[in-house]
């Protein structure tokens, strides 16, 4: 088995026999090493939860930022290869400035993790612009536009999934798991933060506290929480 | 209009055909030179320069205007009228002149409309870019240098803009006057347009560090009005915009047909024996009589 796949798995653009993309596959199993991210999406809003795991206790925890704003209705959280995720953020954070200035309206949550998309799979294109490999980062893209809220999910292959709630990450089995036993369609925003905290500890080695979490809500604007609203939540588990 | 009528011969099929070609693609070859950037053919002329220092002043609207912004004790008031002239002819009393660049930034309107209106919306993107990479308001410092290096980066290829950048920012108010040509000014107090002169008489008459907001406003909008009554080309109605701690707020929207009636400063001159004594009474007698047939004819 091994001996077949490494005489496909060298070029990002060949498919195996199998009709399989082995470089893809593997960017999108690097994922599977990054810290966990969870999003929840309900009718009042959308809940963004990441672990932030500082490897030394000499880093500063602070310097590790897994959430961003990407514009005033739109906000993502990440997993896997953080500097990767950086070139992602500030291409759709142009994007949405761009369809601003065309249309004088905020860009659709579905046209951002549209263009996204499109910049994952420039592995796959030719010129200038070409991405020498495929990214290795999966985003958890949540918005508010026209058509409501929007929690998108989308990973190194270019694919865009819209979900109701998605775990990311290494602990992303269990939590997926933990989410669809517990997600109900009449979700508060409240009850959507305590799930997301609550998942995100049974799936965390650490005690959750302000410094190894962060959380961000677009409800209907993005906003990133401060530690003590952290706190506050931690204290309603 | 001042300066010799525009060359036009190009246009005409006999002239190009009995010109030598050679001349035309030589000429045509000089532009393509230095204007690769543009992806619109240029014209065919012998002089291209100065076709287009002409040419600009058959399209450029708005080059009529008054605007005006000082910073004060409680802030900064920008004050600006609402006409648009394109030569002699009043094509607009209703132009939005103050550009609403985000929540703390203004800029003003003078010069060609769609120039300012473009490249403002196009520094309201940098500066919501650079907001979202550093996780702080952009200053007003560094707002003004990034339009300043836009325009100046398209000097000579014929904007036309005359703007004053207004906003507050970590260190308080700012302000600074940006034009097409390049140019970057810090100041306390500013006027662009046609109507400027007539604006700055009354404004550094009037102005004073310690204004209350509600003084400043007044000025503003006083040296607003002063200027589109002595000034043909601006006109239409003041508005008054008020910087503050908290970001910008719109404070008043006025005609100024409806303001000519409180501020129109020649009063009526009843007892003429006061000014001139009785031999004066008589000649403003004559003078007036005079003026009456005049009008009639």
């Amino acid at each position: 088995m091994f001996q077949t796949r490494s005489e496909y798995d060298r070029g990002v653009n060949t498919f195996s026999p199998e009709g399989r993309l082995f470089q893809v596959e593997y960017a999108i199993e690097a994922i599977k090493l990054g810290s966990t991210a969870i999003a929840i999406k309900t009718r009042e809003g959308v809940v963004l939860a990441v672990e932030k795991r500082a490897t030394s206790p000499l880093m500063d925890a602070s310097s590790l930022e897994k959430i961003a704003e990407i514009d005033a209705h739109v906000g993502c959280a990440v997993s896997g290869l953080t500097a990767d995720a950086w070139t992602m953020v500030e291409h759709g954070r142009a994007e949405c400035q761009n369809h601003y200035f065309t249309y004088n309206e905020p860009m659709p949550v579905l046209s951002c993790t549209t263009s996204l998309c499109e910049l994952a799979m420039s592995f796959a294109g030719e010129g200038e612009k070409r991405m020498s490999r495929p990214f290795g980062v999966a985003l958890l893209v949540a918005g508010k536009d026209e058509d409501g809220y929007h929690l998108v999910h989308t990973d190194p292959s270019g694919t865009a999934v819209q979900y109701k709630a998605k775990a990311i990450g290494s602990g992303s089995e269990g939590a997926q798991t933990a989410l669809q036993e517990e997600y109900r369609d009449d979700l508060t925003l409240k009850e959507a933060e305590t799930l997301a905290l609550k998942t995100l500890k049974a799936v965390m080695e650490e005690k959750v506290n302000t410094t190894n979490v962060d959380m961000a809500r677009v409800a209907p604007a993005y906003v990133k929480y401060s530690d003590a609203a952290i706190q506050e939540i931690i204290d309603r588990l | 209009m001042n300066g010799p009528t525009l060359d036009f011969s190009f246009l005409d099929a006999t002239a190009r055909g009995s010109m030598a070609s050679k001349h035309v693609d030589e000429s045509l070859d000089a532009i393509d030179g230095n204007m690769h950037e543009c992806n619109f053919k240029a014209p065919a002329v012998e002089d291209f320069e100065g076709f287009q220092r002409e040419v600009i002043n058959y399209v450029k609207p708005n080059h009529g205007t008054t605007t005006l912004a000082f910073i004060f004790e409680h802030g900064i008031v920008v004050a600006v009228d609402s006409r648009a002239s394109q030569g002699p002819y009043i094509s607009s009393q209703t132009v939005k002149k103050v550009i609403e660049i985000n929540p703390f930034l203004l800029g003003t309107m003078a010069g060609g409309a769609a120039d300012c209106q473009f490249w403002q919306r196009n520094l309201g993107i940098q500066c919501r870019l650079h907001e979202l990479e550093n996780g702080k308001r952009i200053t007003v410092r560094a707002a003004s240098k990034l339009l300043a290096n836009t325009l100046y980066s398209y000097k000579g290829k014929g904007l036309s803009m005359g703007t004053m950048v207004a906003g507050w920012d970590l260190n308080g108010p700012g302000l600074y006057y940006v034009d097409s040509e390049g140019t970057r000014l810090k100041g306390q107090r500013f006027s662009v347009g046609s109507g400027s002169l007539f604006a700055y008489g009354v404004l550094d008459q009037g102005y004073k560090w310690d204004l209350t907001v509600e003084e400043a406003c007044e000025l503003g909008r006083r040296a607003i009005y002063h200027a589109t009554f002595r000034d043909a080309f601006s006109g239409g109605t003041v508005s008054v915009y008020h910087v503050g701690a908290n970001g910008w707020t719109k404070v008043t929207g006025d005609d100024v047909g409806e303001l000519h009636f409180s501020y129109y400063p020649a009063t009526p001159v009843d007892d003429v024996d006061a000014h001139c004594g009785g031999e004066g009474k008589k000649e403003a007698e004559a003078r007036a009589a005079t003026e009456a047939s005049a009008m009639e004819t």
